[in-house]
């Protein structure tokens, strides 16, 4: 069993130094990205002179829309990668070449997808990080940050997204192409999840469309955590992600082995 | 002693054309075309066994079903004891499909780092996986190379990182699709002689191998199967291969002189499919193919020797392996 487990471990590590040095090997694409950062901090800023503070931005508490903004951009980044990492990563594997001879590798199906996120997430988090660093030289408040909510939120953002992106990953390996859910998912997220508004804003109908979105939850608990607010607190957006995790994430490995299953039956594998 | 790979009436078919509209144009039907039909053989544990057959043959197809990348449609596989078809995962630590496709590598990391990676898949790590890159390194002669980016390698050089990969795991079974093609002569020898002496005669490794180069698969195997249409049509030791039965015949002559009148009447016999000349007088080789026809080698003594042309023997040739290949894959013979 701990043999296991250490073999499960160096695989996700060496998937995880494959994709660090891929990217990295395409530098100026990877220095673009940081600038981005930059340059999205800066803009929110700026935007955030227009509007007035309040308590609509602050979960009960007076906050600028500065502080609003900057934390749901930061954070939606976990979410892009968890779209993005496992559909790209397998497009490339495609498209390389390489992804008959990892399939051919004692490895588990469901390993080889969920380790192309290792690099993704790690490298989400570095920007993330860059984000918060970035905007505390602009004003944001990081002083109540309840770090334990903040934790388990950051947690359960990644596991309950995860799921989206290994279906995107499973539609690639199946039709050799991306799947348009995946765009429209991460399209309708940006509006509705309450990215750079509060999902007050929208009419009664959409805001139950927002609310089924598992990035609306995540946000929500993870500005709560930045105004210092417990677990307790925050249960419901808890219990939410806790169960689309709990549903989804099986369901999606499912989904991926079913659609390799089906490639190897078609003969269809090693095709892009 | 029971086989250590056996498979069992394997049939494969693959759909001919794919998506929606192809599917609503033939009413819901799918066409496929047969890649394997009814396959069976048994492979024994240390043996190096081949597949031949023309392009479409199903070759490829039968690797991969062994390699577990492509699922059969019908029939059984059973490898050291495990269901292959329903054991994934345990088939996979057993065989290692060697992807000699320059395509199967990430061009933009090292040869090392590659070796890694896959090595790191196959379960290895640390000291061990840096042992092992090194020794499999030197099994084929790229020690030297490991940190030259994989786009700066030859294609010679990629189809030898193909075999060190494939030998990372250090699996029971090997299974190599054309493991010496654009590989030049000198690596090809050394590559032919690891494959036989290095992993199936000190190892003790099963290794399955498809080749379009005939001497290959004469030079390296125990026994061959030679696919056609997706069938097998011929399963022997090289030797023992048979051509149809009524394949031409070779015959060595040595006469002591030739001029062109001797060229003419022996090209004039009915019968005579080829004849190549060499050497000098007093003791010059003629090579002759002649059809399986009764009288065409009497009848081609009889124009050799004519105008006092001294015979001084006749040596039937054993078939050449592309005469047998050609036999066994023409269409008027019957498969099994």
């Amino acid at each position: 069993m701990f043999a296991d487990v250490a073999t499960a471990g160096r695989k996700v590590r060496a998937t995880f130094l494959r994709d660090a040095r891929l990217m990295m090997s395409y530098r100026l694409a990877f220095l673009l990205d940081w600038f981005a950062i930059v340059a999205s901090v800066t803009g929110l800023w700026f935007v955030s002179k227009l509007v007035p503070a309040s308590s609509v931005f602050g979960a009960g508490h007076v906050a600028t829309y500065f502080q609003y903004a900057v934390i749901n951009v930061a954070f939606v980044t976990l979410q892009s990668a968890a779209l993005q990492s496992f559909e790209n990563s397998i497009r490339n594997e495609q498209v390389y070449g390489t992804l008959e001879a990892v399939l051919a590798t004692p490895t588990s199906v469901s390993l080889i997808v969920l380790s192309a996120g290792a690099w993704a997430f790690t490298l989400a988090f570095i920007q993330v990080a860059l984000y918060l660093a970035m905007a505390s030289l602009f004003g944001l408040d990081l002083a109540h940050v309840n770090l334990a909510s903040l934790a388990v939120f950051l947690i359960l953002t990644i596991t309950a997204t995860v799921p989206v992106g290994v279906i995107g990953a499973a539609a690639i390996v199946r039709f050799k192409q991306a799947a348009p859910t995946q765009s429209i998912f991460g399209r309708a997220s940006s509006v509705l999840a309450g990215v750079l508004f509060p999902i007050t804003l929208l009419p009664l109908w959409l805001q139950g469309v927002s609310w089924m979105l598992p990035i609306t939850h995540a946000l929500n608990g993870i500005r709560g955590a930045f105004h210092g607010a417990s677990l307790g607190a925050l249960w419901t957006d808890l219990i939410w992600l806790a169960v689309a995790t709990i549903l989804l994430l099986p369901f999606s490995l499912f989904v991926f082995r079913a659609a390799v299953a089906r490639a190897k039956r078609d003969g269809t594998l090693g095709q892009y | 002693m029971a086989d250590f790979i056996e498979a069992d009436q394997l049939t494969k078919t693959f759909p001919t054309a794919a998506g929606i509209v192809p599917w609503v144009r033939n009413l819901g039907r799918v066409e496929r075309r047969t890649a394997l039909e009814g396959v069976s053989f048994g492979v024994r544990r240390g043996e190096l066994f081949g597949f031949l057959g023309t392009n479409g043959a199903g070759k490829s197809t039968i690797l991969r079903v062994l390699s577990g990348l492509i699922l059969p449609d019908g029939g059984s596989l059973r490898i050291g004891g495990i269901d292959a078809l329903t054991s994934p995962l345990a088939l996979r630590r057993m065989v290692n499909l060697c992807c000699t496709d320059e395509r199967s590598f990430y061009y933009r990391l090292s040869a090392r780092l590659n070796l890694e990676y896959f090595g790191a898949l196959a379960g290895l790590g640390g000291k061990q996986l840096r042992e092992r890159i090194a020794e499999v390194a030197r099994a084929v002669d790229l020690e030297g190379d490991l940190d030259l980016r994989f786009d700066a390698f030859s294609s010679g050089m990629k189809q030898r990182l193909g075999i060190a990969r494939a030998l990372l795991g250090d699996p029971e079974v090997l299974i190599f699709d054309e493991p010496t093609r654009a590989v030049d002569p000198a690596h090809t020898a050394s590559i032919r002689a690891f494959i036989r002496d290095e992993l199936v005669g000190r190892r003790g490794k099963t290794v399955l191998l498809a080749t379009n180069v005939l001497e290959e698969a004469w030079e390296l195997c125990d026994r061959i199967a030679v696919l056609r249409g997706g069938r097998i049509a011929a399963l022997a030791p090289p030797g023992e291969l048979d051509a149809r039965p009524d394949a031409p015949l070779r015959y060595e002559i040595t006469v002591d002189r030739s001029d062109d009148a001797l060229l003419g009447r022996t090209r004039a016999v009915s019968g005579l499919l080829e004849l190549r000349v060499s050497g000098a007088a007093p003791a010059v080789l003629l090579d002759v193919l002649l059809a399986r026809e009764p009288q065409a080698l009497t009848e081609l003594l009889r124009a050799v020797s004519a105008n006092g042309v001294c015979v001084s023997s006749v040596r039937p040739q054993e078939p050449r392996p592309a005469e047998i290949f050609a036999g066994l894959v023409s269409e008027r013979r019957d498969v099994r």
